[in-house]
């Protein structure tokens, strides 16, 4: 670490995460919207739309992946690129496993006639587990970009950007957890 | 006029056929000025930098010239009330909601806010004894983001689009059903941008100040406007995200045909609690500041430190924290029910204890002190009365019985007026003046300053005191005419006349700017006998201001070392490492990327939307690749391998 500098990055660390909790602030107000237009919701009511298979699976894509960029992030640490390669390329294909689910189950929700302006829980089911996808897939982004730095930066910076990204995949991964605990589980168990 | 662009039709008026015409001749003078003075490389200068007193000062440029747009607008207001059933030009019914829609919001957001944030990048990595904010490129995005959206917000009046659901957006008024037009998608596309700079611009203020103070500047011995900066920073990170997400919500009922904020399953309410939960707080976002930009002012001014330290920290954390319990008293006549109006009626009048404090902790730092009436002491003596009247009103207004006969009348549009303006504007200007050597190296003409201190003090009483009568005998707010038997037109006559002497003295400021660049009066690093860290380095701020990283002993430091240590500041041991300033054109690129994505989202255009969205991750790309961390990473690692 000598050639790195701790102060610097210890600010965009800190940086970062108080914009995770502006993310935070944003995911909490859709799931009040959420919480307010699902009470009174017929024509669809949600249990009429979720399926517990496409959540579970997709809850197990997306959850092991947490496991994966930690195994990457620990391969950072003792600057195994190799290790860091294996466990992000797992990542990824985690990543597009939960998104390829995620599309088939809006998919299937769209060809059962459960549209973004079918009723007002639907609007709000989809623009806060629609956003939350979109951060799955800017993370998809974010990891090919990590993976193409790989060989070509110093490997103590890379670990601190690979440290970044993980705080942000921990954090996409925590507002599925909520997602699943609030959006889906009360109307599926 | 009509002309055809994008598919679609504008219709143009004649004041806006004006106002290309006048844009255009300006456009062409500027143009030609700027060449003939050879100016063209600070412009170069300015568009690339990363540093912070130079963002400090764009901030403030584009802060003026949208005060001076949205300050034309509100004569054009007073004018159109000036007399009983009276037409003014074009300023009657829609292009009258259009005037007071954009004069709200450009004033808030666009005035209010940037002039605060402004001064922040100028005076606060000064006074805690940084080499500049903590991400010096990510302040320049901040930058530009926020005039992406300022731009976009101050072109639908010249796309004959302006937003007309007052600066509120209240639904279901803004939702496409009762106005299709595309004046309130500038306005949500405009804020979201600006909005994302602003937050950006927080996260980088908290980082700064919790991570790059000089050694022994603990938080309580931290100058008072770096505190407001600091709790300031943090009402925008918990409170801008609500308004991203009420705006992002609004887009869907806007464009994909969502409705949540209408029809017979949509709550308009659910709007009104999303904006006020961003809204109120924003009323403290933008007057905390101010508080902390006169406690230093007064101080300095009054040769004492200022009273009551610790519980001026204290007073500004509470009001920071009361500011999210206070939302629904901007909605007190909804029906919530008698316990939650009292509820927030109580909260609400909470928030003057603190705010009394301060005030008479003020009022205590003068007292035996040496006071110097300069033109920064001049504003904020004349701000500590105006607030007290804004302040008592907002009692008033708090007492929710009362409040159902206040609602949407001239009394609330007095009070806002007397805190906002009384408040940030006279903060703002005394932050001008104070801190303009640090910014240019030269001072403001102090005849000419006081000038427009007297008339624009002046010019503000005389406008708004008399809203309070108007109000009271029943002249609702936003309407654009009232017949001779309403009995409000004296105070609406009087009201106009002084809003022209405001305007004449914002004229006198921006003369004062101009005469003190013609005849430069040299500033020395320390004009005011300061007593913080920002007089401690030469003025203009350099580059790199701190040769030396000063150990901070005392509150006061620089105060402190004249008594005691003939001025000069005791050097720190260790220091830790600065942030690397670029020169880029990125910031600059992304903001104009943004703009015309949202134009692109205004107009429908689909393939643009596609392209311009892929060139703004494709930025991400860019910048993930030049960063100038992994640079000089890799040039520490080829010169540690050499």
């Amino acid at each position: 670490m000598t050639t790195y500098n701790q102060d610097l990055q210890g600010d965009k660390k800190l940086g970062f995460v108080l914009y995770l909790v502006g993310e935070l602030v944003m995911f909490a107000t859709l799931f009040a919207t959420f919480f307010i237009f699902v009470q009174d919701a017929i024509d669809p009511t949600p249990t009429e739309v979720f399926e517990a298979r496409t959540v579970i699976i997709s809850s197990v894509f997306l959850l092991s992946s947490s496991g994966t960029i930690h195994f990457a992030e620990k391969a950072a640490e003792i600057q195994n690129r190799k290790g860091i390669a294996i466990w992000l390329a797992a990542t990824v294909l985690l990543g597009l496993a939960f998104m390829g689910v995620e599309i088939h189950e809006f998919r299937t929700y769209y060809h059962e006639g459960f549209t973004l302006t079918q009723n007002i829980f639907l609007s709000s089911f989809y623009i806060l587990v629609g956003l939350h996808a979109a951060h799955v897939l800017f993370g998809i982004g974010w990891m090919l970009l990590l993976a193409i730095q790989l060989n070509s930066i110093p490997s103590s910076i890379y670990g601190d950007k690979q440290k970044i990204f993980s705080y942000y995949w921990h954090f996409v991964d925590v507002i599925w957890i909520f997602i699943i605990v609030f959006v889906y589980a009360p109307y599926l168990i | 006029m009509i002309a055809d662009l994008f598919g679609r039709k504008f219709y143009m008026a004649s004041d806006t056929i004006g106002a290309w015409v006048m844009l255009t001749l300006t456009a062409i003078l500027g143009i030609i000025l700027i060449t003939r003075a050879k100016k063209w490389p600070i412009i170069r200068e300015y568009a690339t930098t990363t540093h912070h007193r130079k963002i400090g000062v764009l901030y403030l440029l584009s802060a003026t010239l949208f005060f001076m747009r949205a300050g034309i607008e509100a004569l054009i207001i007073r004018i159109q009330l000036a007399f009983p059933d009276n037409n003014f030009w074009v300023f009657q019914g829609e292009k009258f909601n259009e005037a007071f829609t954009t004069h709200g919001t450009i004033m808030i957001f666009f005035v209010a806010m940037p002039l605060l944030i402004g001064l922040m990048n100028v005076a606060v990595p000064l006074q805690i004894g940084a080499q500049d904010m903590a991400f010096p490129y990510l302040n320049a995005v901040s930058f530009w983001l926020f005039l992406a959206g300022a731009l976009l917000v101050n072109m639908s009046f010249f796309m004959t689009a302006s937003p007309n659901a007052g600066w509120t957006l209240y639904a279901p008024l803004s939702t496409d059903t009762y106005t299709p037009s595309a004046g309130n998608d500038y306005y949500i596309f405009g804020i979201q941008v600006s909005g994302i700079g602003t937050i950006l611009a927080a996260i980088n203020m908290i980082v700064t100040i919790v991570r790059h103070r000089a050694p022994g500047m603990t938080l309580m011995k931290m100058p008072l406007f770096p505190w407001s900066t600091l709790i300031t920073s943090f009402l925008i990170l918990i409170a801008f995200p609500v308004l991203t997400i009420a705006l992002y919500i609004l887009m869907f009922d806007r464009f994909f045909g969502t409705s949540f904020f209408s029809g017979p399953e949509g709550d308009p309410i659910y709007w009104q609690h999303l904006f006020w939960i961003f809204g109120h707080p924003e009323v403290y976002i933008i007057i905390l500041p101010a508080f902390g930009i006169f406690s230093d002012i007064i101080s300095t001014f009054s040769k004492k430190r200022v009273f009551g330290y610790g519980s001026m920290v204290v007073a500004l954390a509470i009001i920071g924290l009361l500011g999210f319990m206070v939302w629904v008293h901007h909605m007190f006549t909804v029906g919530l029910g008698a316990l939650v109006n009292t509820f927030f009626a109580v909260t609400t009048m909470l928030i003057a204890v603190p705010t009394g404090i301060k005030i008479f902790n003020w009022l205590f730092t003068m007292r035996k002190g040496v006071i110097r009436f300069s033109t920064p002491m001049l504003f904020a003596a004349g701000f500590i009365p105006t607030f007290v009247m804004g302040g008592v009103t907002g009692v008033m207004l708090s007492a929710a019985a009362a409040d159902l006969q206040y609602h949407d009348t001239y009394f609330v549009v007095a009070h806002f007026h007397y805190v906002i303006i009384g408040g940030t504007v006279l903060g703002a200007f005394a932050g001008i003046y104070y801190w303009f050597p640090k910014m240019f190296g030269i001072t403001l003409n102090e005849t000419l300053g006081k000038l427009h201190f007297w008339l624009f003090l002046i010019g503000f009483h005389i406008t708004f005191f008399p809203q309070h009568f108007a109000g009271l005998n029943g002249m609702p707010r936003r309407v654009y005419t009232y017949t001779a038997e309403d009995n409000v037109f004296v105070f609406n006559f009087v009201s106009t006349l002084g809003a022209f002497l405001m305007g004449i003295g914002t004229a006198v400021f921006v003369w004062n700017i101009y005469k003190s660049f013609k005849k430069p009066q040299k500033a020395g690093d320390d004009p005011w006998n300061g007593r913080t860290l920002e007089w401690s380095v030469p003025s203009p701020a350099p580059e790199h201001p701190f040769e030396n990283t000063p150990q901070v002993v005392s509150h006061d430091p620089v105060w402190e070392a004249k008594l005691h240590r003939d001025g000069e500041l005791p050097k720190a041991s260790e220091s830790r490492t600065a942030p690397i300033d670029v020169v880029s054109w990125q910031p600059v690129m992304l903001g104009s990327l943004m703009l015309f994505f949202s134009l692109a989202f205004i107009y429908h255009v689909t393939w643009l939307q596609v392209t311009l969205g892929i060139a703004v991750l494709g930025f991400f790309v860019v910048r993930a690749l030049t960063d100038e961390h992994t640079k000089k990473a890799k040039e520490d690692q080829a010169h540690d391998n050499v």
